[in-house]
């Protein structure tokens, strides 16, 4: 779905009119846009404030720059380690997405077998579970799994997507049966035509799924809440709502600690935002 | 004849069998039946551990008195779970402001997602950079959000209240006020999801073919006519699909208001999510925890039934 190349909806005759009607759209896009990234980059300078500045001065750029707060927040509040949790955590349940979902949506997708529609049905429906069924009995099996406070714990139930297989399957769908008739003439393995075809031409649905998966454990916050106790296991989200008890009002350590929660996915974001939209707008194909 | 007879079922039988047995024989020498097998298997044992049989431990630990010592132990109590946590006077409360909740949010975000997306499609520049920027928010961690604007809204030191004074306005309590807090709640809501309607709504609108709008201007629609009779309609799956999706989203909201507020002042936020949590996990009251997990299902269900049914065939094309 390219949205750059398609076409404006009305076409206008008169270019006088179009010259308003645009200039009073960018107006309000460029008032929406500066309205959605202003907090951000309030809070990437208020990080480097101390307190007593952050609390007095209405100006938007520190006086003084310090690096004070991300030396105490990581040196004292162990962020470096949150990080490298964060890091971990996504990166397996991204890796671990897509090769399931790849996988599975293949198969459904590809393969024809008796009762396959009505079994991924069912997989599809548990998309409708609110995940508050599922929270007391997963937490009960993660004790009896002796997983309460590992990364694991967190990991091992992200390990497939329901919504990742739909997104793969209605993608395979689309890739030809003759090109894989013709690999296993050819006398290619099953493995051989998924590794060496079929997932080559399936990199730009796996880009967008993979970034929106990330984005998604990285920002996950009720199951490693409940999971992950002490605070060398926490993830950033988790380590960062704990200082909102830890650190009453020193809103200098909450800035700096949410900007090391915000800036890592950020940065992804700059260099990738064209997946991370594409696979916000394949929710939409749901319907 | 009588013996042909007796004998020429049990020959079709075997025929059968041996059919059934060469049609397995030819599956199993499949390198699709291994491949699928090899991927399903770890597949349906992973559902089967990690969603199917917590459903079913989920049900059984509603109307059972949960023992944590002992599960074994836990007797039948009907619905007994479900009328403690009916009874609790939080539950009401929570009932109340998460339907609030989700209808505030749904009412302010379907207008304004529109309104933003229908801009975006018409604009011919920078289209995608606007909509890249307007995602931003998305993309930002909730938990960093809420304290963020925590720390905007503190009535004392916030920013917020800072730039009032400086219009000659009057201050707000912003989220420590009873009054206010939900609202406000409302807004950061709105504005940090936005992003994902606008990008699914401008998705929808750039699918409809332009002539269809050349048409219509041609027979002299004007542009409200056109937004009503045929933007809406045309978008009518979507438009539904997104309802849904805001208010399965609003039912089960936890992370904004237990990092912004913690369900306060009072119980002005508290919502059926922190009612679930709480009771699971400060209270270790299983069974009524799960008890409202339940109730928390059928009212999705039934939300998204009702809006399917409602909004769907009428008016859509």
């Amino acid at each position: 779905m390219d949205i750059a190349s398609s076409r404006p909806l009305v076409k206008n005759v008169f270019p006088v009119r179009t010259v308003l009607s645009q200039g009073s759209i960018h107006i309000l896009l460029l008032f929406l846009a500066i309205i959605a990234v202003l907090p951000l980059f309030w809070s990437i300078f208020a990080s480097f404030k101390s307190y007593k500045e952050l609390v007095t001065s209405r100006d938007f750029f520190p006086h003084v720059w310090t690096l004070g707060n991300y030396d105490e927040i990581i040196n004292k509040n162990g962020f470096g380690i949150a990080l490298i949790n964060s890091i971990i955590v996504s990166s397996v349940v991204t890796l671990s997405t897509i090769a399931t979902s790849s996988a599975v949506g293949y198969v459904f997708g590809r393969y024809s077998f008796p009762g396959r529609d009505k079994l991924f049905m069912v997989l599809l429906s548990t998309m409708m579970l609110p995940f508050a069924v599922v929270l007391v009995p997963l937490y009960v099996m993660i004790v009896g799994l002796g997983l309460t406070n590992e990364l694991g714990g967190v990991i091992i139930v992200a390990l497939w997507s329901t919504f990742g297989m739909f997104m793969m399957r209605q993608f395979m769908q689309s890739i030809p049966s003759e090109l894989l008739d013709a690999a296993r003439i050819d006398g290619a393995g099953e493995l051989r035509i998924f590794a060496g075809i079929v997932l080559p031409l399936s990199t730009a649905p796996m880009a967008a799924l993979s970034v929106f998966t990330f984005l998604g454990s990285w920002d996950n916050f009720l199951w490693p809440l409940i999971v992950l106790s002490s605070q060398e296991k926490q993830t950033l989200p988790i380590l960062l709502n704990g200082l909102k008890s830890l650190y009453w009002t020193r809103y200098e350590m909450w800035t700096a600690g949410s900007m090391m929660t915000v800036i890592p996915v950020m940065i992804l974001y700059v260099f990738a935002s064209k997946y991370f939209i594409r696979g916000v707008a394949m929710t939409g194909m749901k319907a | 004849m009588a013996t042909i007879q007796r004998v020429l079922p049990r020959q079709q039988n075997k025929e059968k069998r041996s059919d059934y047995r060469a049609a397995i024989k030819k599956t199993l020498r499949k390198p699709q039946f291994w491949f699928g097998l090899m991927v399903l298997g770890p597949t349906l044992i992973w559902y089967f551990l990690f969603l199917l049989l917590p459903m079913i431990r989920s049900a059984w630990m509603s109307v059972v008195a949960y023992q944590i010592m002992d599960a074994s132990a836990s007797q039948f109590v009907g619905l007994g779970n479900f009328q403690k946590l009916i009874e609790n006077p939080l539950f009401a409360i929570a009932m109340r402001n998460t339907l609030t909740w989700a209808g505030m949010t749904f009412l302010l975000m379907l207008p304004s997602s529109l309104f933003v997306s229908t801009a975006l499609s018409r604009v011919r520049v920078g289209r995608n950079l606007y909509q890249s920027i307007i995602f931003v928010p998305v993309v930002m961690s909730l938990v960093a959000i809420a304290l963020l604007f925590r720390m905007l809204m503190d009535p004392q030191t916030g920013q917020f209240n800072q730039i009032l004074d400086a219009l000659g306005l009057p201050e707000s309590k912003w989220i420590s006020d009873e009054s206010s807090a939900l609202p406000v709640m409302v807004a950061i809501q709105v504005w940090k999801s936005l992003g994902t309607y606008v990008v699914i709504l401008t998705a929808g609108l750039l699918n409809i073919p332009h002539e269809l709008f050349e048409a219509a201007t041609v027979d002299g629609a004007n542009d409200r006519q056109m937004f009503w009779r045929m933007t809406l309609p045309l978008l009518g799956h979507t438009l539904t699909m997104i309802t849904v999706m805001m208010f399965i989203d609003g039912v089960q909201a936890f992370t904004l208001p237990s990092v912004l507020t913690a369900g306060g002042p009072g119980t002005a936020t508290f919502m059926g999510n922190m009612l679930i949590y709480q009771e699971a996990f400060s209270n270790l009251r299983f069974g009524t925890a799960t008890a409202g997990a339940i109730l928390q299902l059928i009212l999705i269900l039934f939300i998204t039934r009702v809006l399917m049914k409602a909004i769907t065939p009428k008016w859509s094309y």
